[in-house]
């Protein structure tokens, strides 16, 4: 389990994220919603280790703060918003880059073929010889979550669960390939893995989250299920929105919800 | 998608996976180890000497075998003494500044970095100047103490100060600012250059010859005693150099993305800093400015073999001993029996290049 206890983090004099208390665990998929500088991508960077924070955070029961990179490379793999990349490398090669400092979970021999495997996971077959740079930012995303699927290959380690944190993992997807990167991250979780995902789009986090962290202006201003938190009021009071859960449009205007996909 | 995998190389990329380049990376150091055996002993066999290249190769190939009367004493004297220790000084120096340009390119994600960008060239060279101008007056007991290892070590210091300070300047809460760095890099450049100045207008005029020809870049002074203070240095340095490969790759695609690879960047840079300071100012401090060694030689094998620092860093090695020996070969037969700087010919040579590669690339990958 993922544990964070008090979390504030500072950039600066100014305050980005305070007090917040947030558990991801084994076999679930935890979600951050919440408008735009509430301050989601700063909280999941604090958990990654990237930002300096207060308060406490523990991995598995292990204080974050004491882990080297190699250590927790070996617990949760991150994919970030955006990723650029300085040299012409092949989409093989920056997928094998999971496999630098982490470990797969794999036989060596079989590290040898997990490029290919996560390259089909995500959708991405053939793909392998292609150079990442010519790729359009769908694909890109892709690759990137295919590299960190290497990372953290099997979801649990010597009986330690593993984490996945994604930053916004469908934000340049088309709807099929939300719904593909979705449901690796639900099948992660229910082979015993944790995921750590922030989203924007509230149908989405509906249909896969088991927790929902609703972020408002740095703080934490709800959390719990989804039939708990997606409540008219608090959509209202975080996003300054007036919208309705659960309501049809108007007349017979068409919509189309992830939820139906069969 | 055949035509799709790697442009040019279509019937290698078919023999491994696809997007694999490292079985075509391994074929190609193999053929540079090749190739650089065979740059030397073209080296050793040609030069403004008449000694026959056949007596010289012949005598390294067969060796004791083949009787010492295959090469009169003046020949022998030549190839042991003046050409095999410049053969083995433009090597070592080659390797050195290709290598450390490979390292720099990757720890600033970007292909134009340059250790000469950074400033530890232009420290190096203050170290050098200062020993040249004020080694017989003011540095004097320094020069009694260090004798012939004075400017080797000077322009290894010189470096290594530039290096430390531009770390410090650049270097906040542990985190390294690339940006920083390089204007940091330019505005001690821009110091190291004017006190440079400073001395050379001190200088008197067998000094400013000196200065002159060795700021142009040249091998000419090579001996077995330069070889034995810059030699240990630069092969320490290259020896580190290959452990930040596996992090320079992961780099590749931002410090946070390495550091969640499980890559300990501040070490990284660490160690990348160190060993590039030593290698560049110990090649400096023998054979002065020689230029485009450490950003061609990177440039082309990426385009070979692609941008992987565990094979381009040792590829990079070979490429730039061999290039840097034919520019030295190029350098002091082209105008027999007197020599070219070798720093002039690598800059007629590599800025075009430079140039053309750059066009190239325009379009394909952002610079």
């Amino acid at each position: 389990m993922i544990e964070a206890r008090g979390v504030s983090v500072s950039i600066g004099k100014k305050c980005i994220v305070s007090d917040i208390d947030f558990e991801a665990r084994p076999g679930e998929i935890a979600t951050m919603v919440g408008p735009n500088g509430s301050g989601k991508t700063t909280f999941l960077k604090a958990l990654s280790g990237e930002h300096a924070y207060t308060g406490h955070v523990a991995v598995n029961g292990r204080d974050l703060a004491a882990m080297a990179p190699a250590q927790a490379a070996g617990l949760r793999a991150v994919l970030p918003q955006a990723t650029t990349l300085s040299f012409p490398f092949t989409v093989r090669e920056i997928v094998k880059l999971g496999l630098v400092g982490g470990r797969s979970g794999v036989m060596p021999g079989e590290a040898e073929r997990l490029p290919e495997r996560a390259l089909a996971k995500v959708d991405l077959e053939g793909f392998a010889g292609r150079f990442y740079q010519e790729l359009s930012g769908g694909e890109q995303q892709r690759v990137q979550l295919a590299r960190v699927l290497c990372q953290v290959w099997t979801p649990i380690i010597d009986g330690q669960p593993r984490y996945l944190f994604l930053d916004e993992p469908v934000s340049s997807l088309d709807i099929k390939h939300q719904l593909i990167i979705m449901n690796i991250a639900r099948d992660f979780a229910r082979r015993g893995g944790g995921v750590v995902a922030i989203l924007h789009d509230l149908n989405l986090t509906a249909m896969f989250a088991d927790r929902i962290y609703v972020m408002h202006r740095g703080t934490l201003a709800a959390a719990g299920t989804p039939h708990e938190v997606l409540r008219d009021r608090l959509i209202e009071q975080v996003f300054g929105c007036r919208l309705r859960v659960g309501a049809l449009p108007a007349g017979n205007a068409p919509f189309v919800l992830p939820q139906s996909a069969l | 998608m055949a035509d799709q995998t790697i442009a040019g190389m279509p019937g290698i990329s078919r023999m491994m996976a696809a997007g694999d380049r490292s079985s075509r990376a391994r074929l190609v150091i193999c053929l540079l180890g090749v190739a650089l055996v065979i740059t030397m002993l073209f080296s050793l066999a040609s030069g403004a000497s008449d000694a026959s290249a056949a007596s010289v190769v012949r005598n390294w190939l067969l060796g004791a075998a083949a009787g010492t009367e295959a090469l009169s004493v003046r020949d022998s004297i030549i190839v042991y003494d003046i050409r095999l220790p410049r053969v083995v000084l433009g090597a070592l120096v080659g390797a050195a500044l290709a290598v450390s340009g490979a390292v720099m390119q990757g720890l600033f994600r970007n292909p134009l970095a340059d250790p000469g960008l950074i400033g530890v060239s232009a420290g190096a060279s203050l170290g050098a100047v200062s020993i040249i101008v004020l080694g017989g007056t003011m540095l004097a007991p320094l020069s009694a103490v260090f004798g012939t290892f004075t400017l080797p070590l000077a322009a290894f210091f010189g470096g290594l100060v530039t290096t430390l300070v531009l770390y410090q300047v650049a270097t906040r809460q542990g985190r390294t600012s690339v940006a920083t760095m390089l204007l940091a890099g330019i505005a001690l450049a821009a110091l190291a250059m004017a006190l440079t100045g400073v001395l050379i207008f001190m200088a008197d005029d067998r000094q400013l010859r000196d200065l002159t020809f060795w700021q142009l870049g040249s091998l000419a002074g090579a001996t077995w005693q330069k070889i034995g203070a810059v030699g240990p240095i630069i092969l320490a340095a290259m020896l580190a150099m290959p452990f930040t490969a596996r992090g320079l790759n992961a780099l590749a695609l931002g410090e946070a993305t390495a550091s969640h690879l499980g890559i300990s960047v501040q070490r990284l840079k660490y160690i990348a800093i160190l060993s590039v300071s030593a290698a560049v100012g110990a090649a400096v401090a023998v054979s002065g400015g020689i230029g485009f060694v450490g950003i061609v030689v990177p440039h082309l094998l990426r385009l070979l073999i692609g941008p992987d620092n565990r094979y381009l860093l040792p590829a990079s090695a070979l490429l730039g001993a061999a290039l840097l020996l034919l520019a030295d070969a190029v350098a002091r037969t082209i105008v027999s029996p007197a020599e070219l700087p070798i720093g002039i010919v690598t800059a007629l040579a590599g800025a075009p290049f430079f140039l053309w590669i750059l066009l190239r690339k325009r379009g394909i990958v952002d610079l």
